[in-house]
């Protein structure tokens, strides 16, 4: 891949940065919401604090994972249609494209993701001797939404059910992503079972990778 | 033999041969830790390996359409996804009356289960999308990524029994460790075949159905005659 395909990519990511920071969607909305949703669930499930800790990682997961697939199909729905011809027209490489929005997303959820692993472990507390596994798993989890995201949101792009539909077909697609990110971090084992897990994850993220590179050209051809 | 003559025989055969796959099912000898509720083997791994099959062939006809760009791969893989989420159900609602059986429950938060219905999910998304889009082409291109993309959902619902030790047995077919009688296995193995041919049939008359929904949507879209100010419009890209 050359340095044009690269730069495109960059400035695809950068305008996608920019538009957050200007409207704050992820800062102002989607993580207090998040907090919230932390908040409701010892009001749901009761406020035993060894319950709480024990449920904790799995809870932090599945908001992460709920609330990262909206984040991550809003951020790429934002365009409109005439803004998607422009770009094709300019004849940005639409896998430079993919890149771009798939980094952009990354990022905003991977900021998410820390914010809303800090409150959990305030509000529930969660046992953190294996926190390095986090350093892993959250960027690991954050890759692999965005890129669902993306492809997902190129797919429903102008059809008129999009919103509604985006949704059902992401958070399926993403429970290996739930049950890698869960099982690596609750499972804490000094052997290094967790390994394992991370793979699983690795390997989802290497092929919605895949799948999004080879699906960008025809996705921009349809929209 | 004409196309339609073909077509019957294959309804006939298949037909013909689940009902002998089911005969052979209820003369195979009985299980003995388990009794008679044994016998929802031959119909649970038949329909549960027809899912798999049934989205593995929406796989590879998504691919096809994607290299091709021929539209009769995207009306298989289609049909065949259809075809998948009608024996999903089934299977996971045989496997709910056997567990209810053996288990003593109908539904337990075992991976195999939870992950089944998981994908089922999936592949229903995957039809929502292709009646949210009435262009056959826009549908097709679009479908077809998601049909890749299902695949990666196969591989933790095949696995799930290996990965967590929990109540659903492993796998039944582990070609070097078979852990079952002779007649059993035949009966499994000829209920397996018997299956696999309905699935054939289904997909065929399914895709003919295809076919002329396509044919039909054609002749709407060639019905509708030009409206005033349609030779104007705001320049745009793609087919849609």
């Amino acid at each position: 891949m050359n340095s044009g395909f690269w730069r495109q990519a960059m400035a695809v990511a950068r305008r996608d940065l920019e538009r957050e920071r200007h409207a704050g969607e992820v800062v102002w909305v989607t993580i207090p919401f998040g907090a919230i949703a932390l908040l409701l669930v010892p009001l749901a499930v009761g406020i035993n604090q060894d319950v709480l800790s024990r449920i904790g990682t799995g809870m932090l997961f599945v908001v992460v994972m709920l609330f990262g697939v909206l984040t991550s199909i809003r951020r790429t729905n934002i365009e409109t249609p005439p803004q998607r011809d422009a770009i094709a027209l300019l004849g940005i490489d639409p896998v430079a494209e993919f890149a771009g929005k798939t980094a952009a997303s990354a990022v905003v959820l991977l900021v998410f993701e820390v914010v809303m692993a800090a409150v959990a472990v305030a509000l529930y507390g969660i046992d953190i001797s294996g926190w390095w596994w986090m350093i892993i798993v959250l960027p690991l989890t954050a890759i692999g939404l965005a890129e669902l995201g993306t492809i997902s949101g190129a797919i429903a792009a102008s059809v008129q059910a999009g919103p509604a539909l985006v949704p059902l077909l992401v958070t399926p697609l993403a429970i290996p992503l739930l049950l890698g990110a869960t099982q690596t971090v609750e499972n804490i084992d000094p052997d290094g079972g967790n390994l394992s897990w991370l793979v699983l994850m690795a390997i989802v993220v290497l092929v919605l990778a895949i799948v999004g590179v080879l699906t960008a050209r025809p996705l921009q051809e349809t929209r | 033999m004409t196309a339609r003559g073909r077509l019957a025989w294959l309804d006939i055969t298949a037909v013909i041969a689940v009902v002998g796959a089911l005969v052979f099912a209820m003369v195979s000898p009985r299980v003995e830790s388990q009794g008679d509720s044994a016998r929802m083997l031959f119909i649970h791994v038949p329909t549960i390996w027809l899912a798999y099959l049934a989205f593995a062939v929406t796989f590879v006809a998504s691919i096809a359409f994607l290299v091709t760009r021929k539209l009769k791969w995207d009306l298989v893989a289609g049909s065949s996804a259809e075809i998948g989420v009608v024996f999903t159900t089934v299977a996971i609602i045989g496997g709910m009356i056997w567990g209810k059986a053996t288990w003593n429950v109908y539904w337990t938060w075992d991976a195999r289960l939870t992950l089944t219905a998981v994908m089922l999910f999936v592949y229903i998304g995957y039809l929502a999308l292709r009646r949210a889009i009435p262009d056959p082409v826009a549908r097709a291109r679009r479908s077809s990524v998601l049909g890749i993309l299902g695949l990666v959902q196969l591989i933790p619902v095949h696995f799930s029994v290996t990965w967590w030790r929990t109540l659903h047995q492993t796998n039944t077919f582990r070609p070097r460790d078979i852990q079952m009688d002779g007649p059993i296995l035949a009966a499994l193995l000829v209920s397996v075949a018997a299956f696999t041919l309905v699935y054939a049939a289904l997909l065929r008359r399914r895709y003919q159905l295809a076919e002329m929904e396509l044919e039909a949507h054609r002749a709407a879209a060639a019905a509708e005659g030009p409206v005033a100010g349609d030779a104007v419009s705001a320049p745009t890209i793609g087919s849609t």
